[in-house]
């Protein structure tokens, strides 16, 4: 009997269904009730309704300018940390890193509840009494801490591969320190910059564990959204969690065209 | 040659869990009964059930010793040795203090009583939405567990079986719901608890009684710490300020930042119906005092306002929940509770087993050496004006094999068993049974000798549907776990079901929850974020395509080109 032949390609077949059942029919699953209403019929009602109401509009810029504020104070604390890490001679510097990274591997749920369980301490002392009712900042803080790893990891790595040499050529061409950092430093990170600001705004969009746990559920993010409505109403669940895909993609791509900019610039020089 | 053997066992191995499912399919003659219940709602065996808890230390006559140290004699046959008798009988197994399952207990006692193995799959849910959605999307069950208003919703969309007529005849022994059941209870079931009755597409009424067999009730109201201190250490009257404020207490700025909502709009907003038409709500019960109104009419009345959706009553109603989310802590679903204990709030609007449950872990607080020293002690009240009186039953969805599914309710009715679950989940059970069975249960719990001081008489006559009465300590009678697990009659002649909203309503409530739970910007603020985010979109463009298109390119100076452009 001969045996149906086996190649290299035979062994995709699984990563190709996973990929047809859990990436792209679900996908389409969500198209598919975005544009039906209850009678599973194709309508515009829901993307209608979507656009035509300012709350929902409204929480989606609430979300993206925390998203944004999130990365950004992530990238300032990250920064200097990575290149600090990256450009020392210590001999341990992986310890430190490991620090930075430790709390990764203890439960996310965890760590957003002692975080919360601080915020409730300090909140009792006396002229701390405003951090009660500081939803907004302690959500940010929440995030800030819970995805400053992902930033601070991919910009490390980055720059660990920038070649010594540059920063002599830089030097010996008479550049002072400013000038290295600005024209030789920033440009060769920014693929970290990229990966990392990634990697922390578009989870910082939908991570309603922290704006409910932190801001007291007086905090609404666009996840929380998709949440409460898939508990009664798929359709318009759907239709935000596709306007997000949308959202989500323009902004990856936003990032991809800047990111192209750079690295010819990175090469010029 | 390797190659090819290592592709056949990866792929074996990728294969393998489909073939182990096909293969556990159950062995033949056993029959499945697929319980879906809410989370922790029935007795799972080990520790904080009966069994372990309240039958390990026995006195030297027999008698249970409670966690807080106290001895107690009761003659009711149910709580001390006669629970073992009962279960040796029911299950044919030595009971073992480790304290067994009890859906382990109803597969020894379906197959001693109908000569048939069964197997139950039990799983659980979060919230009556999930389990809607669950059963929407074609999931099939035998038994499922929802709240009064989601029973409603089943039922009017023709999604559930009738129990059998034979399931109510109380002359026969095995129908124990029906012989052990509350006649309060069996009475709300009757007339659907003052709702309007919907009629079905036969055109018959659909009623509770039909579709649904009770399983665990309550109220709503606030839990709250009488000793609770304001930011200057003075100590706020907050049982005082309860009684003059009612619902409006979830406004009032004493309890800025000290008091939570729950994080679902069903509740709050039934909240936000009665501190808004809390005067209403108050002179309705003044006339019903009065005797100008019956029971009847005046639950009927409370209800139509508790259940209001019209468009006028949201916009009465939203900038009151504005109002409220000023003022709350948080929108909580379970933080309440532990907040409330820890003291970071001081009232917590909560279910009355949530309640119970804080209530106890409050009191419970000790230190390393086991003693009593961070005890607090934390009340319950249930707002005057009216509040939500709830209920969940067991329902069977279409297709339910029905004989299983009405033998496993009524075994939980059975009194040991109903007080099991009782125990284990602090909630109160429907069950009040044939000889009061309950009540032996509640006077084991809560009953005081007698001579003791500042004791009470707590009537529940209304519950147990006779003479029935608890010698209580006063504060347990008006504000600790006694009145939060059995309301008293004056709670419950002021308590309002609710009902489910239909989809108009539902859309309507679900865009105002909206409207309070997230902040909405003013329309030319969002505008100007539109045309910002376009104009951010359409440089991204330029940037990224700019070059390739000929309109945006600049001509290049004479003599000069463009890299990588062929010169002409």
């Amino acid at each position: 009997m001969k045996l149906p032949r086996f190649s290299r390609k035979t062994l995709c077949i699984p990563y190709a269904v996973f990929l047809l059942f859990f990436v792209v029919l679900p996908m389409l699953v969500i198209f598919f009730y975005a544009f039906t209403d209850e009678t599973m019929h194709p309508s515009f009602g829901t993307f209608i309704k979507f656009f035509s109401d300012p709350t929902k509009l409204s929480t989606i810029v609430y979300s993206l300018v925390i998203a944004l504020i999130t990365t950004v104070v992530c990238l300032v604390i990250a920064y200097p940390v990575a290149y600090i890490l990256a450009r020392s001679k210590m001999k341990k510097k992986f310890v430190i890193l490991m620090l930075f990274v430790l709390p990764m591997w203890i439960n996310f749920v965890l760590r957003v509840n002692a975080i919360r369980e601080l915020f409730n301490l300090l909140a009792s002392l006396h002229g701390m009494e405003w951090l009660a009712s500081a939803n907004y900042f302690k959500t940010v803080f929440g995030m800030v801490y819970d995805f400053l790893p992902f930033m601070i990891l991919p910009l490390y790595t980055t720059m660990l591969k920038i070649d010594d040499s540059l920063y002599e050529a830089s030097a010996d061409l008479g550049a002072g320190a400013a000038t290295t950092f600005l024209r030789v430093t920033v440009p060769l990170s920014m693929p970290g910059i990229m990966s990392g600001v990634t990697m922390v705004f578009l989870p910082s969009m939908t991570n309603y564990v922290v704006s409910d746990m932190l801001g007291n559920a007086k905090v609404t993010i666009i996840g929380k959204f998709i949440s409460d409505y898939f508990g009664n109403d798929w359709h318009m669940g759907s239709m935000i969690a596709l306007v997000l895909l949308v959202v989500v993609f323009l902004s990856t791509w936003l990032s991809g065209g800047f990111k192209s900019e750079e690295n010819v610039r990175g090469t010029v020089l | 040659m390797k190659h090819r053997i290592l592709s056949i066992g990866l792929a074996a191995l990728i294969l393998l869990p489909t073939v182990s499912m096909l293969g556990g399919c159950g062995a033949r003659n056993e029959i499945v009964l697929r319980v879906y219940n809410w989370e922790e709602y029935i007795d799972e065996g080990g520790k904080g059930t009966f069994i372990y808890d309240e039958l390990h230390e026995l006195d030297e006559e027999g008698d249970p010793v409670l966690e807080n140290g106290k001895h107690v004699h009761i003659e009711s046959d149910i709580v001390n040795d006669g629970y073992k008798a009962w279960y040796e009988e029911t299950t044919g197994q030595a009971l073992s203090e480790e304290g067994p399952h009890i859906l382990d207990d109803f597969c020894l006692w379906y197959e001693r009583t109908h000569g048939q193995k069964i197997r139950v799959e039990y799983s659980t849910f979060g919230t009556n939405e999930d389990m809607y959605n669950e059963i929407k999307l074609g999931n099939e069950y035998d038994l499922l567990c929802p709240s009064d208003y989601m029973i409603m919703k089943l039922a009017a969309e023709g999604r559930l079986e009738k129990y059998d007529e034979d399931f109510f005849d109380a002359s026969l022994p095995e129908n124990y719901y029906v012989r052990n059941v509350s006649p309060f209870i069996a009475e709300k079931f009757e007339n659907n608890a003052g709702l309007e009755i919907r009629e079905d597409e036969a055109g018959d009424p659909i009623l509770w009684k039909d579709y649904a067999a009770g399983y665990m009730w309550g109220t709503t109201g606030f839990v709250y710490n009488p000793e609770a201190k304001d930011a200057q250490g003075n100590p706020i009257d907050v049982e005082g300020l309860l009684e003059e404020l009612d619902w409006k207490i979830f406004t009032d700025s004493t309890f800025r930042n000290k008091i939570t909502a729950k994080d679902n709009v069903r509740d709050t907003y039934f909240a936000g119906l009665g501190l808004r038409y809390q005067s209403e709500l108050l002179e309705l019960r003044e006339r019903f005092a009065a005797g100008e109104l019956t029971q009847e009419e005046y639950t009927r009345e409370i209800t139509r306002i508790f259940n209001a959706t019209d468009d006028e009553t949201i916009t009465e109603v939203e900038p009151v929940l504005r109002d409220i989310k000023k003022n709350i802590h948080s929108f909580e679903t379970d933080t309440g509770k532990s907040d409330m204990v820890k003291g970071t709030i001081c009232l917590n609007y909560a279910w009355s087993g949530d309640a119970v449950y804080a209530l106890d872990l409050a009191e419970s607080g000790k230190n390393e050496d086991g003693e009593a020293e961070n005890t607090v002690y934390l009340n319950y009240y249930v707002p005057k004006a009216g509040s939500n009186l709830w209920f969940d039953g067991w329902v069977m969805p279409k297709g339910a094999n029905k004989e299983a599914a009405q033998a496993f309710v009524n075994f939980l009715s059975m009194p040991q068993n109903a007080m099991r679950n009782s125990y284990y989940i602090g909630y109160t059970s429907v069950i009040a049974g044939e000889e009061m069975e309950m009540l032996g249960y509640a006077d084991y719990l809560y009953g005081e000798e007698e001579g003791t001081e500042d004791t009470v008489d707590y009537d529940l006559s209304y519950f147990f549907g006779g003479e029935a009465s608890i010698l209580a300590d006063i504060e347990q009678a008006t504000c600790r776990q006694l009145y939060a697990q059995f309301p008293s009659p004056d709670v419950i002649s002021h308590c309002a079901v609710m009902d489910y909203y239909d989809k108009e309503a539902s859309e309507r409530i679900n865009e105002l929850w909206s409207r309070i739970k997230a902040e909405t910007l003013d329309a030319w603020a969002i505008a100007v974020i539109v045309v910002a985010v376009v104009a951010i979109a359409l440089s991204a463009v330029f940037v990224k395509f700019g070059d390739r298109i000929d309109l945006f390119r600049a001509k290049p100076k004479k003599g000069y080109r463009r890299i990588g452009q062929d010169p002409e």
